[in-house]
């Protein structure tokens, strides 16, 4: 069998296989990155607050899961919490990527909050806004857009990452490659259309967050309708 | 109105304001002047408490700004404040620009906020800019933008922090003419500011403040044509 015999053979014989896990790569995924946002956000919170316990407690959760490798954190969720509370593979899997992504998201949306003008935050206080309404109507918004080529990246590599739950038995995209190759004897054009697989996902992963971006760049320049108008004295 | 005792404010162990004691009445348009560093930014935002005061009392209608019980958010809806920097909303356009907080912290519905919105731009001149972002604007519109958004609240009190600073100079005119419309009008003002014709025309009295002291304060004219301080003759010598 040649080269092109055998990717051809893999193709037949596993596409359906992959196409299935690649669905449970990207459920993982987007649960996973909803819970990282959402921990991402709080903890950003707690960053920017004036309430020093918050800030030591952000500091900790972020030092604790950014001094971890990624692999490290999922076995531990898995064995460890596990033993207490039963979570199938799957959902520990999504849970610990979550946790992992959400330390770096917080500091991806620390960024973009702080990288705000302090002005905005003085005009709507002076108008008698309060500090969650100023956070949620002036801040977050601009804050959001942001940090959206940031987050963009963030979703990338929280896509690749999530091949490390095959680990814990989750049968996704890297997974089933793992079983494909063990039984054809093939790794090398196993693991090269399985690449091709990662390299779909995350160009249409891609295309997702640039129309994202372009749809978010409201409010920038939007002069077409009042072009040419007259500087009123 | 505002009442000023013994404020004092120090960022760590700069000491910015030292002693300010001041009362300013209804209707009264007061000029802030003086050199850079004087300390007269850091007064304006202590009557909001945009700045949180170190010692000392600000009242503001009789309610002590620093009182346990005191509702900031309630007694800021009461005092509008225009900045150098102008810090229009670029998210939003000037009609929510306009029409948010009165939304939001006033609870009026969106038809009577976008109403008062309206005549406030037929007021500085800007209708047309209704559905423009503030990127799309220059300085001075976002300016006068900025003092329409304030007086959406209806505040009983205006704050200027160097309103026209940041505006190339054809533009001046048209902020300062909106501020004389409103002078006019019966609003209490409180403005900083390096104008020192607007100080001239329109202030009921003009404070010079120096190294973190109100230096001396009188009518513009007295002001400007007999100061007592030797300080405020040179101050005077430098912009006059």
């Amino acid at each position: 069998m040649n080269f092109f015999e055998s990717i051809t053979s893999i193709i037949q014989k596993h596409s359906g296989a992959f196409l299935q896990a690649s669905v449970t790569t990207i459920s993982i995924t987007a649960i996973s990155l909803v819970i990282a946002t959402i921990i991402g956000l709080v903890f950003a919170f707690f960053k920017v607050s004036n309430i020093t316990f918050l800030k030591k407690l952000a500091d900790f959760y972020i030092f604790i899961v950014r001094g971890l490798p990624l692999i490290v954190l999922i076995m531990f969720l898995y064995y460890g919490i596990s033993s207490v509370i039963v979570l199938n593979d799957f959902t520990a899997g999504a849970i610990a990527l979550g946790i992992h992504s959400g330390a770096y998201l917080a500091e991806i949306f620390r960024g973009a909050i702080q990288s705000i003008d302090k002005g905005q935050t003085e005009a709507a206080r002076s108008l008698g806004m309060s500090s969650s309404l100023t956070m949620r109507s002036i801040i977050l918004p601009q804050a959001f857009k942001r940090a959206i080529p940031a987050l963009g990246n963030q979703f990338i590599i929280g896509l690749k990452d999530s091949s490390l739950v095959a680990y814990i038995a989750v049968t996704e995209l890297f997974s089933r490659a793992l079983y494909a190759s063990a039984e054809n004897y093939m790794p090398f054009e196993t693991y090269l259309v399985v690449g091709l697989y990662y390299l779909a996902l995350v160009f249409i992963f891609t295309l997702i967050l640039n129309k994202i971006e372009k749809r978010l760049d409201v409010g920038s320049v939007k002069t077409g309708v009042f072009k040419g108008s007259v500087i009123q004295k | 109105m505002i009442k000023v005792n013994n404020l004092k404010k120090k960022f760590g162990d700069l000491e910015v304001l030292k002693d300010i004691n001041i009362q300013i009445n209804e209707k009264e348009v007061v000029v802030v002047i003086g050199p850079s560093g004087s300390g007269k930014s850091t007064f304006l935002r202590c009557l909001n408490n945009l700045e949180e005061i170190t010692s000392g009392d600000v009242y503001i209608n009789d309610i002590n700004l620093s009182g346990h019980k005191v509702n900031i958010n309630e007694i800021r809806a009461d005092v509008g404040m225009v900045f150098q920097q102008f810090n229009l909303f670029p998210h939003k356009t000037v009609l929510e620009n306009i029409t948010l907080a009165p939304i939001k912290v006033r609870k009026k519905t969106k038809q009577e906020a976008e109403e008062k919105a309206y005549k406030l731009l037929e007021k500085v001149g800007l209708v047309n800019k209704a559905d423009a972002y503030p990127d799309s604007l220059s300085g001075g519109q976002k300016q006068r933008i900025a003092i329409a958004r304030a007086l959406a609240m209806d505040p009983k009190i205006m704050l200027f922090d160097e309103p026209t600073s940041a505006l190339d100079p054809e533009m001046v005119g048209e902020v300062l003419s909106v501020m004389k419309d409103l002078a006019r009008e019966g609003m209490t003002m409180v403005v900083v500011t390096h104008e020192m014709g607007f100080a001239r025309e329109v202030g009921d009295r003009v404070v010079f403040m120096d190294e973190g002291y109100i230096i001396e304060e009188a009518s513009p004219v007295t002001l400007f044509t007999s100061p007592k301080h030797e300080r405020t003759t040179a101050f005077l010598s430098k912009v006059l």
